[in-house]
């Protein structure tokens, strides 16, 4: 039997055991997200297609899946997925200036050794390739801010239907910022969880710092990172004032069609 | 009224000096790596002039369609004997840019001198990588910066943790690589422990709230590492292309197991200490609450963080292999197998790491419940 089959079965079961017909949905939702990103890895292919364009479309249909077929259409996923499309495409013009001139983009010499038979020269612009690469590993962790942030500060106004803008955006920022500690934390366990092989290779190569620093694979995983921390972190203030000013605008309008 | 005066001059102070420490040691840095090159042995030199020399179309046999170009580089050492000497190096990079790249004016390489360029006015050589420690540098500090001014306090504890957590993993690797009878999962192990303790107790403070959270997390990774061995011993493993794994070294199974541990403890700390601050939020606002109702909102909360905690995971493992994926499909690599070699690794880490999660909701949802007896019995 195939061990990924296997362990594919024991989490649906247990996500069937502890979240009866929402978990059922949630494992349902991974596969689609998987789905979309091999799909948005099949659009790359083609020369044409611009791949941070395409990025832009797959987080958005990603944030789709995940507000709403998982949870429902309502005003807390809207905004959160407002918020997921706003602060990607932020993201993703900051992570490109970086990526293109840290030269980050493409591989390391250490990977080129591992596929010798091939032609690099594939007509995939590959600096675009690895901002989306960078964005994409990100998706989760914005996505989960975001609706973290959206419903609790629902609930704060409707208990509080009169809280002003400014008040309404301090309480997402400190609700932002009760999860930022555990987010960011998450991120890089998963990363180092992934790079371990890569730090434990590059130890015992007993390269000098200095070269570990500079080597576009080490410098490349770093940014990555630390761009994912940056992009959690800026989701914070985006999703609250985003979120602030749906709600009370959508108070204003109600006002004004009573008076 | 003056001693709350006091205080508040007393913290501003306090900012204010933080302030200015970071910045000045923003400005230092940024500086130091901007002109580290005599810390370098490897000859570096800045380009100050271009000029592409050729171009040429390439198709291959698979109507793979990109273009070539070779550039002339003309650049100044910046270090070694030969400083302040020119020297002439030639580039050749693609539009696609797999493997290489183009040189602007004012990048800095690290380049190999020609020894034999005695009939030259100027010196030649070779291009051997980029110098790219600025712009780590100056992402860290960006990173740093937004952590600081949206996260404030929390941000600068977070940044804290992490940089304890880097240096832990850091070391425990050291141990590993010096003491070659120790194994590598059990130093991961010792780490993992220390990892949750100390992130959560930073985060957290010295409650039951805390200790609940711990207890969660350390029996939710364990348990689903074993669970992760179980399915590797029953299929005997079938399925996982270990050999897809890079900068593979030895002992593939063990790097995978430790990898799992590592990757996957976020995540199911995050779960914890979600599911005890809610479950211990309820009891102090109601501290009457019955046992059935405490289960059933932890249950409720558990459902809505269970998917979206997994797809982190799922994200994170997998678009690391988009480049990697795009270079074989587009040396016409079958679909099945060039998945299958890539991505079993990936996937079966992202599926392990989302059976830790889920599994960490309900003891994360019992073990909260035990402190608040506890807790309750003592009253």
């Amino acid at each position: 039997m195939n061990a990924l089959f296997v362990l594919a079965v024991i989490l649906f079961i247990l996500m069937i055991l502890v979240g009866g017909k929402k978990g059922a949905r949630s494992f349902i939702a991974i596969f689609l997200n998987f789905s979309v990103l091999f799909l948005t890895i099949l659009f790359m292919l083609d020369p044409q297609v611009n791949p941070i364009i395409l990025t832009l479309v797959a987080c958005a249909v990603i944030s789709c899946i995940n507000l709403f077929y998982v949870n429902e259409v309502n005003i807390k996923t809207k905004t959160a997925l407002a918020a997921t499309v706003i602060s990607t495409s932020i993201l993703l013009l900051f992570i490109f200036v970086i990526v293109k001139n840290a030269m980050i983009h493409g591989f390391g010499r250490e990977e080129i050794e591992e596929v010798p038979l091939y032609t690099l020269y594939i007509g995939v612009d590959f600096v675009k390739v690895a901002t989306s690469v960078i964005i994409m590993s990100t998706i989760g962790a914005i996505i989960d801010i975001a609706i973290s942030i959206t419903s609790p500060m629902r609930e704060i106004y409707t208990h509080h239907p009169t809280i002003s803008r400014k008040d309404l955006f301090a309480s997402g920022m400190s609700i932002g910022r009760d999860i930022l500690g555990t987010s960011t934390n998450t991120l890089f366990f998963a990363f180092f969880g992934g790079y371990l092989t890569l730090l434990i290779w590059f130890k015992e190569l007993s390269y000098s710092l200095g070269e570990i620093v500079n080597s576009k694979i080490f410098s490349a995983e770093m940014i990555t990172i630390l761009c994912a921390g940056i992009g959690v972190t800026l989701v914070i203030p985006i999703t609250s004032w985003i979120t602030a000013f749906y709600l009370v605008r959508n108070r204003e309008k109600k006002e004004d069609l009573k008076t | 009224m003056n001693g709350l005066k006091h205080i508040w001059k007393k913290v501003s102070l306090k900012q204010y000096i933080l302030y200015t420490s970071l910045l000045l040691c923003f400005t230092a840095s940024i500086i130091f790596v901007n002109h580290n090159y005599s810390f370098y042995d490897h000859p570096i030199a800045e380009v100050i002039e271009t000029n592409i020399v050729d171009q040429t179309e390439k198709n291959d046999i698979y109507n793979n369609q990109d273009y070539l170009f070779t550039q002339h580089i003309i650049a100044t050492l910046k270090n070694g004997e030969d400083k302040g000497q020119l020297i002439h190096l030639k580039n050749q990079y693609s539009s696609s840019g797999a493997y290489d790249q183009a040189y602007k004016v004012g990048n800095k390489l690290f380049v190999s001198i020609n020894t034999d360029t005695q009939e030259h006015t100027y010196l030649t050589g070779t291009i051997d990588d980029v110098k790219r420690d600025m712009y780590v540098v100056f992402t860290a500090w960006v990173f740093i910066f937004i952590l600081l001014i949206v996260g404030k306090k929390q941000g600068f504890t977070s940044i804290i943790t992490l940089v304890i957590n880097a240096v832990l993993l850091s070391y425990a690797l050291d141990i590993y690589l010096h003491t070659s009878n120790i194994s590598l999962l059990l130093i991961c192990s010792i780490s993992a422990i220390l990892f949750t303790v100390i992130s959560l107790l930073f985060v957290n403070g010295f409650n039951e709230k805390t200790y609940a959270a711990i207890v969660a997390t350390l029996l939710g990774t364990f348990l689903s590492l074993l669970i992760t061995y179980f399915v590797m011993v029953i299929t005997s493993e079938n399925g996982l292309r270990y050999e897809g794994m890079p900068f593979l070294t030895e002992h593939p199974q063990m790097l995978f197991l430790a990898g799992i541990l590592v990757g996957s403890l976020g995540a199911v700390m995050d779960v914890a200490i979600t599911m005890s601050s809610s479950i211990f939020s309820l009891y102090e606002k109601n501290p009457a609450i019955s046992i059935k109702a405490l289960k059933e909102s932890g249950l409720a909360i558990g459902r809505d963080i269970m998917g979206t905690m997994t797809n982190i995971l799922f994200f994170v493992y997998i678009s690391g292999s988009i480049p990697m994926l795009l270079l074989y499909f587009k040396n016409n690599s079958p679909l099945g197998p060039t998945l299958s070699f890539h991505l079993s690794i990936e996937m079966a880490r992202a599926l392990a790491g989302g059976i830790g999660i889920v599994l960490t909701i309900p003891l994360g949802l019992y073990a909260a419940i035990y402190f608040i007896n506890k807790k309750r019995a003592r009253l």
